[in-house]
């Protein structure tokens, strides 16, 4: 059976093959300093000022290409239509993904001497090695999704079971999304956090069942975290899974807060990563900007502008209490409680579910 | 129609091949494809089509994107049928205001809409503030927001200005003297309008219908984004597969079953209306 894996690599190979583009590669890469990175990021991960300081440091400018959604970066580079990018972003939880489709480069740790600060929790994980055992991605911005409610109307402060609670029908929302909803309903059915994401057929069965009873109490599925903020602002939703933004939005204007669910926190993590068709001559400016999303100058302006924290500690013990508290890094032991979102072995599973419950 | 007329068609012709046969060809072709680690892998698998002939699901979807593009259209029907005779009544100079007028809502981005719309509708929206201000209930209406009547009004407004145009453009082509006619004859208005003015606007009816129901059956965002937890689609669903799940084969297969579904019933749709006594009068033929 022939296989049809059309990647970046092949697809720019035949392009240049076909093309005779292949003569013009020699003349390209006589300039030795890179003028230019594109790195494929999310808009809040990259603003112009977060990047500033490398661009000063190394004279390379880093152009920003801000991704629409994780399967459309997966797509683009699965299809090769995004060519240009020479830094990625795939998400902590969808890694592997991409490691299986062969769209990373396996990376040499000892590029990125900022790696010593990087929080253990980080360092340990096993999501960005490929079955060769080789890294292929690096964690280098991370936070929490809490649950967004209005504390004054909301006297207790909520945990996943009060989403499933008919006193509050009506007021509540649940975001459009299998992984983490299917996730949250098993913990709210008792089932412990390392195995929320690795749920048996049964399991998925009582999920569903749950899910369903749920769906009266709803007032909607959020689909964009605008969208989100938006019904919390006109008062239709009272409590929600969340991002941290509507709390951001909203919290000068009425009383919200954010909930750390004991039963455990979903976590989110963004990945540095390099495509594997990345040009020889642009692989060292490339562990540089790794380099650059763990040191100090990125996790200060970001955790300034946009109250958010690297995977590095390097800079934390300088941030105030307030701002420690921004960003989730007062108390360390909230690290413990992690969970981050994973695409299950049986993750088509999870999806028809989740259309079921949706369409039930 | 000369042999040179008939040739100037054909660009179109090849665009529409080209824009149209070609994607669904490639569908095809995806519907029997395997998917392995996120490959497409050129197989003759029934896979996807088993998945698709098993599941409820899938099924209650397309039913649903018909009942959704049925009643849009009728409602549509109803509601623009008077607009579009009054239309007719208006003077030559006040008809480009009114289709301007006619016309606006289409003017703002569908996303402007939808939260315009919540402001309206919602709990603490203008609606619900009007009404407990007068007194008139004494909660807030929850089912205006974020439930089947949401989508069902939201998608009604949304095509009112295509079925009104297409009535309209029917309607005046109607000879006024055979109203007059009828009228004279003895008929009450009401005869009038089943009888003569009605048979004879059915081409534009059926255009308005056709339109409307293939708009309103296809549309995803107006239902993910005020129909609460009733708005589920089965075009969220093929972007879903799409998308999030990567299983183009069951995607491209139920993208083919739902365009099947909806060219079936818009072709009987079609076949209803234009075989009504009037409509073959105006066309002439069949």
């Amino acid at each position: 059976m022939q296989r049809f894996i059309l990647n970046r690599r092949q697809m720019l190979g035949g392009l240049a093959a076909g093309a005779g583009l292949s003569l013009l590669g020699p003349m390209g890469r006589a300039s030795a300093a890179v003028s230019e990175i594109v790195w494929a990021t999310w808009d809040s991960n990259g603003h112009p000022e977060y990047v500033e300081a490398f661009e000063k440091a190394t004279g390379t400018k880093v152009k920003l290409s801000f991704l629409s959604s994780e399967d459309a970066q997966f797509a683009a580079l699965k299809t090769g239509s995004a060519s240009d990018w020479d830094v990625v972003n795939p998400s902590l939880n969808q890694a592997r993904r991409y490691i299986k489709a062969g769209e990373l480069m396996p990376l040499d740790l000892t590029k990125v001497p900022n790696l010593a600060h990087m929080y253990d929790v980080f360092k340990a994980t096993e999501k960005v090695k490929g079955e060769d055992g080789q890294t292929y991605a690096i964690p280098y911005l991370w936070g929490l999704n809490p649950i967004v409610y209005r504390a004054d109307i909301h006297t207790e402060e909520p945990t996943y079971s009060t989403l499933f609670d008919p006193k509050f029908k009506g007021q509540l929302a649940m975001r459009d999304y299998a992984l983490e909803s299917i996730a949250i309903a098993a913990l709210h059915i008792g089932i412990p956090r390392d195995r929320a994401f690795l749920l048996t057929s049964d399991e998925l069965a009582e999920v569903k069942k749950a899910l369903i009873a749920q769906k009266p109490l709803l007032r909607t599925y959020w689909q964009t975290i605008g969208d989100l903020t938006n019904l919390i602002a006109t008062g239709e939703v009272t409590a929600a899974f969340s991002w941290r933004v509507p709390y951001d939005a909203l919290k000068d204007k009425m009383k919200v807060a954010m909930a750390k669910p004991k039963a455990g926190i979903m976590g989110w993590c963004d990945c540095f990563a390099i495509p594997s068709s990345l040009p020889d001559e642009k692989i060292e400016t490339a562990y540089k900007f790794a380099d650059y999303l763990l040191g100090a100058d990125y996790a200060a302006t970001i955790a300034e502008i946009g109250n958010y924290a690297t995977t590095s500690s390097i800079i934390r013990d300088k941030l105030t209490p307030e701002k420690q508290e921004a960003i989730f890094i007062d108390d360390l032991s909230v690290m413990q409680n992690f969970m981050w979102p994973e695409a299950p072995e049986n993750y088509s599973e999870w999806l028809k579910v989740w259309n079921e419950v949706k369409a039930a | 129609m000369t042999f040179r007329q008939r040739h100037l068609a054909l660009p179109v012709v090849v665009a529409i091949v080209a824009g149209c046969i070609a994607p669904l060809a490639v569908l095809v072709a995806f519907s029997f494809y395997e998917v392995e680690d996120f490959d497409l892998i050129p197989a003759f698998s029934f896979r996807a089509w088993g998945d698709l002939a098993t599941s409820t699901t899938d099924w209650f979807l397309i039913g649903k994107a018909v009942l959704s593009g049925v009643a849009t259209t009728v409602f549509t029907a109803l509601l623009g049928f008077p607009v579009a005779l009054a239309l007719t009544r208006l003077a030559a100079s006040a008809k480009g205001l009114a289709i301007i007028v006619l016309l606006t809502p289409l003017y703002t981005g569908e996303i402007v809409r939808i939260y315009a719309w919540r402001i309206v509708l919602g709990g603490e929206g203008l609606v619900n503030t009007l009404l407990l201000a007068l007194g008139l209930i004494d909660e807030p209406l929850k089912f205006l927001l974020f439930s089947p009547f949401t989508i069902g009004l939201v998608l009604t407004y949304n095509n009112l200005p295509f079925m009104v145009l297409a009535i309209w453009v029917s309607a005046e082509m109607v000879d006024r003297r055979l109203i007059e006619a009828a009228r004279d004859l003895g008929a009450r208005p009401v005869d009038a309008f089943f009888r003569v003015i009605f048979p004879l606007t059915t081409p534009g009816l059926a255009a308005g219908s056709l339109t409307v129901f293939a708009l309103s059956a296809g549309e995803m965002l107006t239902p993910s984004l005020l129909g609460g937890t009733s708005g589920a689609t089965a075009m969220a669903l093929v972007d879903n597969l799409f998308g999030t799940a990567f299983d183009w084969p069951l995607a491209s297969a139920l993208a083919l079953a739902l365009l099947a579904t909806l060219f079936l019933v818009a072709s009987a749709m079609a076949g209803l209306l234009l075989r009504l006594k009037g409509a073959r009068a105006v066309i002439g033929r069949a």
